[in-house]
């Protein structure tokens, strides 16, 4: 159906796009990489002097850009790396490939001029953050172990529910509304050992670049955001072993060529040390976790590229063979790049991406297994039509295999009946296309429209109810109650079981005021399909991904944000601020005492409400000189809402907005990095935060012989006020220079003041006296570190 | 109640000796009554003496439980039979002497205190006997506890709950849990109680009733709740929790706690070598 609405839509691009030829005109194109390894560069700014237009190399260091035929200065710059200004006589379609070469290696003392990252004023692109991997390493994080997700903290508009915790919330979404991509391929759980850490190896890791709002319509599936993470292709010229020892974890990776400049491998493991965080004696017990990355990139010709990565990950608590706990992610990608002409790109991409929960708990005789797969392919095309119009369109199927759960008995004498829950298959199609396009010398839009559709299939049996209502309301207990089922409809194998379409508008504007000054406005509507089942302040690791079906609605958003961008003092400087609000609807909530593991029928035990976040964000950069940071600041309000489905019922929290647990009203993180010499690098990172939402308990009675607190309004508290500020040193040995082995020392101190933030605080009965407490629970006080890398 | 448990020791393990106690400022609501009505049928008694406990809720550091005096509380069975719960000396305490169990009756219990009536009605649960005891010196997760699992079969072919007591010599608090048989359905199952404190000669008690789906989940709740997993990365939302007693008078003042009345099972164990 939606088929035919969506060639309409692109018979209006065709219109809005009013191509005209009046004037003989050349493509210029191309690939941007790094002089030293060849590793292609992403988002490099590719600026026509004359025509004040310009294009962004994309994903794969490709850029083309179609221009009247004529000379053109072309100034080519990337953040880190030296500018490039070079003379062009364009009278026929020209490959041009360039190289760049980092700033810091060319010239040393001159304090570089060219490693600015001033705002692009111009683009509509606006609510994206971007971090380069050395940016990330320069900030000091606890234990010294650097940590992809934990970076994107310190941007506006991303917080977490605490320290310690998995995930991380973007403009107030959940932390499953993220869809966090490593080379195309979706990560399902991004946390290891239940959110200390990161799963990216940070030394594969080549660019990463955060979605928050006025999302392109190649992307979808998530509400909140989306998390483009790439890893190196490998060094390209030589071969070469770069690694660190540090406090948790020590990594190796090597790269180097396959064929010279043709092909290029990576391989790269991570793997924290066994022991870890357990000090319990003569216990054979182990905790631990580990990733691999791998990659291959070959260039077949000048028109064709291909791709294979991979990651692997796993965390494993093991506790005296009667507790055993793993789970992680692996992910699969084939991909290959072709250029149809000068003007399109396309990427062809098949996928494979499964996250894995498994648990043995022998003293119960219980094993448990459950997970998702995910099988994926995209085929995403770049038409580079004009220097002022680019349009960006494809396809993507999704089809998943969710396993909720299946249990055996571990010996022959448990009493545990082996029960596998049915498994739940579902396929999400999507078309989208994209235009951005100048329109004026002032105005540039971008606009686009997704059209995704989902279908829930068999074979599965699911229950009905009476009312069609899983859940039912207890009038005089006023409490929800699981509905027992009234009969079982069976489906068969690919038979479909619920069915979803839904169109997806994109829009954005940036509206030039000077040089250095804009204005931009984005609209953005996006569906999510899956649910991720959890009932915790933070999703845990057992938490299971559910489908839609037609009890469990799918999520829609929409979102405005308005924005103002200025470049200071010859860019020196740079200023973001932005403005959101967004709302959601059918968010699931969950009844009280809500079992959530193992359950057959989910919709016995979820409610659906929706959700707001408004805000306002600001991004303050000084993007030069030895002295370089920034400043973000957010200002926001995150919160919920179930209202019952009839005037009798309460919802939850009596029908009232609620604040969700990762509200943080003030957010404030500046992030500074101050290079002395050569041999010495600082680095200080500043967090405060309002205390996290939670409730506590406005009394007390007996049952039973314990004491139980009585709870009221939820997250009406908060707790006390969250800061703590991390430092760390860089010493780069003198020696390194002209010698193969290059090594470098990290010391860090985390929390310098040693703040006992409070992660938690618990109210309960001391179990020696009886008596009521309140207990707060500190993660982390001071954490130095030491860590050593080294290259050669 | 598993897998709280599993979440927790995680926790602990990743997290230990970052506690400490300190002062928080807590706002206290309007005090609410609250009804600790269990009725327990100890096997091998007649079940008639019996006692209802009546307080209301305090301000969460306060060190006294008011008890709720002069109420008017009485049981009647489904043949309108009524049994009458007189305070005795301990305030609070409600006792009768002549209470009649029976095992599938319906009871009613109705409390009137302060000119409001509550009541609620409920079943009186059958409970299945110990059959075997285990102990394991090499017990509990990390293989180093005593161990001691009370065995019982499940009651056939319905659904059942169980809500389950340790009293342990150690410990000022009991220790309850609650016990469904959906994975053990027809089959024995058990349950398990560990400590690294216990030693040879120590009684450990094991209290088991049978109780309603509706009680099995608030317990659930309940336990949730109070226990160290109530706050924290691991906890859910947390909220009033709702028994199942109603206030006819003035229906949004309503009672906490809960009326239940189970067959109950006791068994003493003596730790041994």
């Amino acid at each position: 159906m939606y088929l035919n609405k969506n060639l309409g839509f692109i018979l209006f691009f065709l219109l809005v796009a009013n191509f005209t030829f009046s004037q003989e005109k050349f493509t210029l194109s191309g690939v941007v990489s790094d002089t030293k390894n060849k590793e292609t560069l992403i988002g490099v700014s590719i600026f026509i002097q004359e025509t004040k237009t310009g294009i962004i190399s994309n994903e794969y260091g490709f850029y083309s850009i179609t221009l009247p035929k004529g000379d053109y200065t072309i100034s080519i710059s990337y953040i880190g790396f030296q500018s490039i200004e070079e003379k062009i006589s364009l009278n026929q379609n020209t490959k041009k490939n360039f190289l760049l070469s980092e700033s810091s290696e060319v010239l040393e003392e001159i304090v570089v001029i060219d490693t600015k990252k001033r705002v692009n004023i111009r683009k509509p692109e606006m609510s994206v953050n971007k971090l380069t991997i050395q940016e990330i390493k320069e900030m000091p994080v606890v234990f010294g172990e650097v940590d992809i997700i934990k970076s994107i903290l310190t941007l506006p508009g991303v917080t977490n529910a605490g320290e310690g915790q998995s995930g991380f919330n973007v403009r107030g979404g959940g932390a499953d509304q993220n869809l966090v991509l490593l080379d195309e391929a979706t990560v399902y759980n991004s946390s290891h050992l239940f959110g200390l850490f990161s799963v990216f190896n940070p030394d594969a890791i080549k660019d990463l670049k955060l979605y928050k709002g006025g999302i392109p319509a190649r992307y979808g599936g998530r509400l909140s955001s989306i998390l483009d993470i790439y890893q190196k292709e490998g060094n390209k010229n030589d071969f070469h072993l770069t690694g660190g020892i540090g406090l948790i974890s020590s990594r190796i990776l090597a790269e180097g060529p396959i064929v010279k400049d043709k092909g290029s491998f990576l391989i790269a493991g991570r793997g924290s040390y066994a022991h870890l965080f357990l000090k319990l004696a003569d216990n054979p017990n182990l905790a631990y976790f580990y990733d691999l990355n791998t990659k291959l990139s070959y260039s077949l010709n000048e028109k064709n590229n291909i791709y294979l990565s991979g990651y692997f990950g796993r965390d494993v608590f093991q506790l005296n063979d009667s507790f055993v706990n793993t789970y992680g992610n692996s992910v699969l990608n084939f991909r290959w790049n072709h250029l149809f002409s000068e003007k399109l790109f396309s990427n062809l991409s098949m996928i494979y991406s499964d996250y894995y929960y498994g648990l043995k708990l022998d003293i119960i005789g219980f094993n448990w297994d459950s997970g998702i797969k995910n099988y994926n392919i995209k085929y995403d095309f770049k038409h580079y039509l004009t220097d002022k119009l680019k349009l960006t369109y494809g396809l993507q199927s999704n089809y998943y295999d969710f396993n909720p759960g299946k249990i055996e008995p571990t010996r022959p004498d448990s009493g545990i009946n082996a029960d596998q829950l049915d498994r739940k298959y579902a396929l999400e199609n999507a078309i989208y296309i994209d235009a951005e396009q100048q329109i004026s010398e002032k105005i540039a839009i971008s606009y686009g429209l997704r059209a995704s559709s989902f279908l829930r299939l068999g074979q599965q049996t699911l229950n009905t109810y009476a009312n069609n209502q899983p859940v039912t309301f207890n009038p005089s207990f006023l409490i929800y109650e699981s509905s027992e089922p009234t009969g079982t409809v069976s489906y068969g194998k690919n038979e479909t079981i619920a069915q979803f379409e839904n169109l997806e508008p994109r829009f954005s504007i940036s509206y030039v005021l000077n040089e250095n000054q804009s204005v931009k406005a984005s609209y953005n509507r996006m569906t999510q399909y899956l649910h991720l089942i959890s009932n915790t302040q933070s999703p845990t690791p057992l938490d299971v991904w559910a489908p839609s079906d037609q009890y469990l609605k799918p999520q829609l958003l929409d979102q405005v944000a308005v924005g103002y961008f200025q470049n200071l003092n010859n860019d020196d400087y740079s200023l973001e601020v932005e403005t959101f609000f967004k709302k959601i609807k059918n968010r699931v909530d969950y009844i009280d005492g809500a079992n959530l593991i193992a359950n057959e029928a989910l919709e016995r035990v979820v409610l659906s409400g929706r959700a707001r976040a408004y805000g306002l964000e600001v991004l303050f950069r000084k993007n030069t000189g030895r002295f370089r940071g920034w400043l973000s600041y957010t200002l926001s309000r995150t919160e919920q809402q179930v209202e019952g489905r009839t005037a009798v019922e309460t919802g939850i929290n009596n029908g009232d907005w609620y604040k969700t647990g990762f509200d943080k009203l003030h957010n404030l993180a500046v992030v500074a990095n101050y290079k002395l010499t050569e041999k010495w690098r600082f680095s200080a990172n500043f967090t405060l935060q309002t205390g996290q939402p939670v409730t506590f308990p406005d009394g007390q009675y007996q049952y039973e012989g314990i004491t139980v607190p009585n709870f009221s309004s939820r997250n009406e508290n908060n707790l006390p006020l969250y800061h703590h500020l991390d430092v760390s040193a860089t010493l780069t040995p003198r020696k390194n220079k002209g010698r193969k082995w290059q090594g470098e020392w990290v010391f860090g101190i985390y929390n310098l003041y040693n703040r006992q933030n409070a992660a938690s605080i618990t109210f309960s009965q001391n179990k020696d006296t009886g008596s009521n407490e309140a207990i707060r629970l500190s993660i982390f006080g001071l954490v130095p570190s030491a860590t050593y890398n080294f290259k050669f | 109640m598993k897998t709280l448990y599993i979440k927790l020791l995680v926790l602990t393990v990743l997290f230990s000796s970052c506690e400490k106690v300190i002062d928080v400022d807590l706002e206290t609501g309007k005090p609410r009554l609250v009804v600790e009505a269990s009725i327990n049928w100890y096997a091998e008694t007649t079940g008639n003496e019996q006692q209802i406990k009546l307080s209301t809720t305090t301000s969460y550091f306060s060190s006294v439980i008011p008890p709720v005096v002069g109420a008017t509380v009485f049981i009647t069975n489904s043949t309108n039979q009524v049994f009458t719960f007189v305070e005795n000396e301990t305030p609070g305490l409600y006792k009768c002497s002549d209470f009649i169990p029976v095992l599938g009756d319906n009871y009613t219990l109705t409390i009137i205190h302060q000119g409001e009536t509550y009541t609620s009605t409920e079943t009186l649960l059958n409970t299945p006997v110990v059959t075997r005891i285990e102990q394991d010196n090499e017990g509990g997760i990390l293989g180093e506890d005593i161990e001691v699992k009370f065995f019982f079969d499940d009651i056939e072919n319905e659904t059942n709950q169980y809500f389950l007591r340790i009293d342990d010599p150690y410990k000022v608090i009991p220790e309850y849990g609650v016990l469904e048989d959906r994975f053990f359905q027809n089959n024995e199952m058990f349950g398990l109680y560990f400590s690294e404190e216990l030693k040879v000669g120590d009684t450990l008690k094991f209290t088991s009733n049978g109780v309603s789906l509706n009680f099995y989940n608030y317990m659930n709740i309940l336990l949730a709740q109070t226990g160290t997993t109530s706050a924290g990365p691991f906890s859910t939302p947390t909220s009033t929790v709702r028994g199942n007693m109603i206030n006819q008078t003035n229906f949004n003042n309503f009672a906490l706690g809960y009326f239940r009345l189970s067959k109950t099972e006791v068994k003493e164990y003596i730790i041994e070598e």
